[in-house]
């Protein structure tokens, strides 16, 4: 053998193998291979057999044929359409070692904002190398692609499309499946978001925890999506380990907070609903809704006991007033009038019990946490969640959604990070017309009352603050508001954790991001609907 | 395929003319192989080659045999044998099984040994001269338990299952064991058996409680040794052989509950089984844990396409284990899913030639001899294949001719020698 194949011999096979026409070679023997194992297998089924004796066992031998024939089907969905499985995809992504995986040579497709600047972009020549221009401000709504740390957020929901395996129609899929390596490029993923605005609005925060969401109104899309502190997606290690500070926590969406008195809308949505708009006597000491519950107070009454002083109270007030003075005594009396059945279906149709779907892409999808409220069934139960405290929790991208059906003119618009998404109605919030009585409260709630700070000149700001009690430390500060009042274009929510007054910490924020929006085009012209 | 279609053919020549096709792409998926190790060293590895040279040189002189004896049975059978068993040669090649050359004889012996399984099997039942073998019905028993009982006794924890020394896997051997007790047990009471009422079957019950009794002293083996993919398929075995004796659907539709009922059964009471099953309903909940070979199995295959990465060119050694119970996905790699489905197809048309074989068979006893051993191999071959394609949970079966292992492909071979056997009726 060894005189048959020279040392130099085999050598010169080697480089043969190994220079352009080896993989040619290699592909022509497995040609060559396949064909004769089809002509040997159609050989094998057509060669004679034994004459059929008395017993047929006809039934097994289709049942084991069949058998065989499911199993292979399921194969071909692995084996020809496995990119159809975004788990499966991103399992190969991380750990298919081979060298030249389809996957791996894919360049992975960029995320751009809503007019195309690049929100995350593929470093050539990196097959896990990434740029994020935003940073530490966009790093939530977008997540990270790490090696290690694996791919979370828009960069896990979109991957398949940023990955080249995204939804193809069926002749190109059975092309790929038969000739093509599933290799090229990845696709874009388009976000309704406005890089200037997110960075804009993260800037805003400052040192704060806290978040801030700008949507539209009438179509659900989000131009900013902001939770900070933020982090490096290129080093996320840091940030996931930090436990006392959670900054890869994404509190826009996840994180759960009372809504103080911004959920104070949703209740003065209730009882206009009902048809109510009483007038109560709010009194100083404050409201006790039955026997053994604590008073139900004003926040004055706390800032004249400070200073040595009792406060008068409100005496009696209508819902516009009480709104503009944001009165927890009214709002609680108002509760109870609405009655059980009322608050519950409210809770209901504001889906705060649910988790919203802000992003889906294929089968993937992006969802905010549940919010909480307990279903109730006495009425002086409603009275402490009516003010938004106690048991009641939500994410700030509820609270902006409830708010953008009051600048809707009722209907809750499904949030929407994806760009060209068709906008998808979640609920009939508000009627017409309690919608327009809300609006012109909220707008005196900016003129007069708690939110004056907001008062933009010429944008007709409505609003409401919201200052909620907080365990282990400040209170937390909301700031929900729209613009402009005749026909609102823009919904900023902030919150700003343990940041005390809402008026003193989340709106001046809110105010800012709208001054930017405003500068940028996007309150005074009307909402395109795209 | 049917008996209008009698070539002038002899049996023996149609056998060796789809060997020799067989050989054509059995050598171009060994030139395939042999061509990337060239490419990664300059070495030509003879050694390796050998199990190849038997098959080249082997098989003809069984066929030689084959002629001698006056053999006339289903060529597509032994053709299909041979096909399957020289890609199975040429995996192992690929793999490295042989990779230690004559320093390692033990890798080496296995095919010569089959081939010759195959030989005296044909020969000792051909022509109806496996009658003799009803007497030994009792003995198989005694013998499947024996062995069983050794196993427990010596055998040692490996891979959640038992293996003796050497990795040599003894258990093979029940299979045909208990298939033989099987046949020569019921087809002495056929008649007892084939009572039904409304289409369910209802033996007698001194006969059931016997059969219960007798089967119960191997399932119980099984179930100490942990060995549930054995369990299984010996069940799978027991349903086929009472329908084929019966021949009523009603065994099939109790089997298949039953089976159903006893997997579940199992599945709780076993944290090894229960762990099995949880990895196949989602596999990507710990994908770099329990989820990483089923993963990696069907990322292989995935890489593979439609075509192939070609026999050597792919990268399977990612698939842990991949030469025994996972080749299948090393398979689907280097010849594609078409390649796959050809070779499932050779599979079927085997199997259900086996079944044509017993269907043709003179005596009660031959007939349940060539419905169980062919549904041992076929249980086996759909429990491999659909455990490694996730479609069921993993048994922990090898792939009948193809996976790496020395004792399956022994038994596999002489089993395919029996079934050989039985199809020559003259």
């Amino acid at each position: 053998m060894r005189i048959l194949f020279g040392t130099a011999m085999l050598e010169t096979l080697m480089n043969f193998m190994n220079g352009a026409h080896g993989t040619e070679f290699l592909r022509a023997v497995q040609v060559a291979f396949l064909a004769f194992l089809t002509v040997a297998a159609l050989a094998v089924w057509a060669a004679p057999s034994v004459k059929p004796g008395k017993v047929n066992y006809g039934l097994l031998r289709v049942v084991v044929s069949g058998a065989l024939l499911a199993v292979l089907l399921y194969q071909a969905t692995w084996q020809l359409a496995g990119q159809a499985k975004p788990d499966f995809v991103r399992f190969m992504r991380r750990h298919n070692k081979r060298p030249n995986a389809a996957e791996m040579q894919v360049a992975r497709g960029p995320i751009l904002d809503r007019r195309g600047l690049v929100l995350a972009a593929p470093v050539p020549g990196d097959s896990w190398g990434r740029r994020y221009p935003l940073g530490e401000a966009g790093v939530h709504p977008l997540g990270y692609y790490h090696a290690k740390y694996g791919i979370t957020a828009v960069e896990r929901v979109g991957d398949a499309v940023l990955s080249g395996m995204g939804s193809d129609s069926l002749d190109e899929l059975i092309g790929k499946a038969l000739f093509a390596p599933r290799s090229g490029e990845g696709g874009a993923v388009k976000l309704t978001l406005d890089a200037r605005l997110q960075q804009k609005a993260y800037d805003l925060l400052g040192d704060n925890k806290g978040a801030v969401v700008v949507m539209r109104p009438r179509s659900g899309a989000l131009l900013a999506l902001v939770s900070a502190p933020g982090f490096d997606p290129l080093n996320p290690g840091e940030a996931i380990t930090d436990e006392a500070n959670a900054p890869a926590f994404n509190r826009a969406t996840l994180g759960r907070y009372p809504p103080g008195s911004t959920f104070k809308i949703l209740i003065a949505g209730a009882a206009l609903e009902k048809g109510l708009s009483p007038v109560f006597a709010c009194s100083g000491p404050g409201y006790i809704a039955g026997s053994g519950t604590p008073p139900i107070r004003d926040s004055e009454y706390y800032a004249y006991e400070r200073q040595g002083a009792s406060w008068p109270g409100w005496g009696r007030l209508n819902m516009h007033d009480a709104m503009v003075h944001s009165s927890n005594v009214y709002f609680a009396q108002l509760g109870v009038a609405c009655g059980a059945e009322a608050f519950n279906r409210m809770v209901e149709r504001a889906k705060i019990n649910d988790s919203l779907t802000y992003l889906k892409i294929g089968s993937g999808e992006l969802r905010t946490a549940k919010g909480n409220v307990p279903e109730v069934s006495k009425r002086r139960t409603i009275a402490q969640l009516a003010i938004g405290q106690g048991e009641v929790l939500v994410t700030p991208l509820h609270v902006a959604c409830y708010t953008a059906a009051v600048a809707a003119g009722g209907p809750m618009m499904c949030p929407r990070l994806g760009l060209g998404e068709k906008p998808e109605k979640l609920a009939d919030l508000f009627s017409p017309k309690a919608a327009e009585q809300l609006c012109s409260m909220l707008r005196d709630v900016v003129r007069y009352g708690t939110g004056r700070a907001a008062n933009v000149p010429g944008l007709d700001v409505c609003g409401k603050t919201g200052t909620a009690q907080a365990p282990g430390g400040e209170d937390h500060a909301w700031f929900t508001c729209f613009a402009p009042r005749r026909h609102p274009n823009l919904v900023v929510t902030v919150l700003v954790e343990h940041g005390g007054f809402g008026a003193k910490a989340a709106l001046p924020v809110a105010r800012a991001v709208l001054e930017e929006a405003d500068r940028l085009g996007y309150v005074r012209q009307t909402e395109e609907e795209k | 395929m049917s008996g209008k279609r009698q070539t002038p053919l002899a049996p023996v020549a149609s056998a060796t003319g789809l060997f020799l096709i067989a050989v054509l792409a059995v050598a171009c998926a060994c030139f395939s192989v042999l061509a990337v190790k060239l490419g990664n060293a300059p070495v030509l590895p003879w050694e390796q080659l050998i199990p190849l040279g038997v098959y080249l040189v082997g098989v003809p002189i069984a066929l030689v045999w084959l002629k001698l004896i006056g053999w006339k049975g289903d060529p597509g059978l032994v053709g299909a044998v041979f096909l399957l068993s020289g890609i199975g040669l040429v995996v192992q090649f690929r793999m490295g099984s042989f990779s230690k050359g004559l320093s390692s004889p033990l890798a080496l012996v296995p095919f010569p040994l089959g081939l010759a399984a195959f030989v005296v099997g044909a020969t000792a039942v051909g022509k109806g001269r496996g009658a003799w073998l009803t007497h030994f019905g009792w003995l198989a028993y005694l013998g499947a338990l024996g062995v069983l009982g050794a196993m427990l006794a010596l055998g040692r924890s490996f891979r959640g299952g038992l293996y003796l020394a050497g990795n040599l896997n003894p258990s093979e051997v029940v299979k045909p064991l208990l298939v033989f007790f099987l046949a020569a047990y019921l087809s002495r009471r056929q008649k007892a058996f084939s009572e039904t009422q409304n289409g369910i079957p209802v033996p007698p019950f001194w006969e059931l409680m016997g059969l219960v009794l007798l089967w119960g002293a191997p399932m119980l083996l099984t179930i100490a040794l942990k060995d549930l993919g054995l369990m299984m398929l010996l069940n799978a075995i027991l349903i086929v052989m009472l329908f084929a004796v019966a021949r009523s659907t009603g065994y099939l539709a109790i089997g298949l509950a039953a089976a159903t009922a006893v997997g579940f059964g199992v599945q709780l009471l076993s944290a090894h089984a229960q762990a099995r099953f949880d990895v196949w309903l989602n596999p990507f909940a710990d994908p770099t844990g329990k989820g990483w070979q089923i993963l990696q199995a069907l990322s292989a295959m995935y890489s593979g396409g439609m075509w192939g990465a070609g026999l050597g060119s792919g990268v399977p050694q990612t698939v842990p284990i991949v030469s025994s119970d996972f080749i299948y996905a090393a398979v689907a790699e280097e010849i594609g899913f078409f390649g796959c489905a050809l070779m499932l197809a050779v599979y079927a048309v085997f199997f259900s030639r086996g079944f044509k074989v017993a269907g043709a068979a003179r005596t009660p006893f031959e007939r349940l001899l060539a419905v169980g051993l062919t549904a041992s191999l076929a249980v086996q071959t759909i429990l491999n294949v659909a455990g490694v394609t996730k479609a069921l949970p993993m048994t922990g079966i090898t792939l009948p001719l193809i996976s790496h292992g020395g004792s399956s492909l022994i038994t596999t071979l002489f089993v395919a020698g029996l079934l050989a056997g039985l199809s020559d009726r003259k």
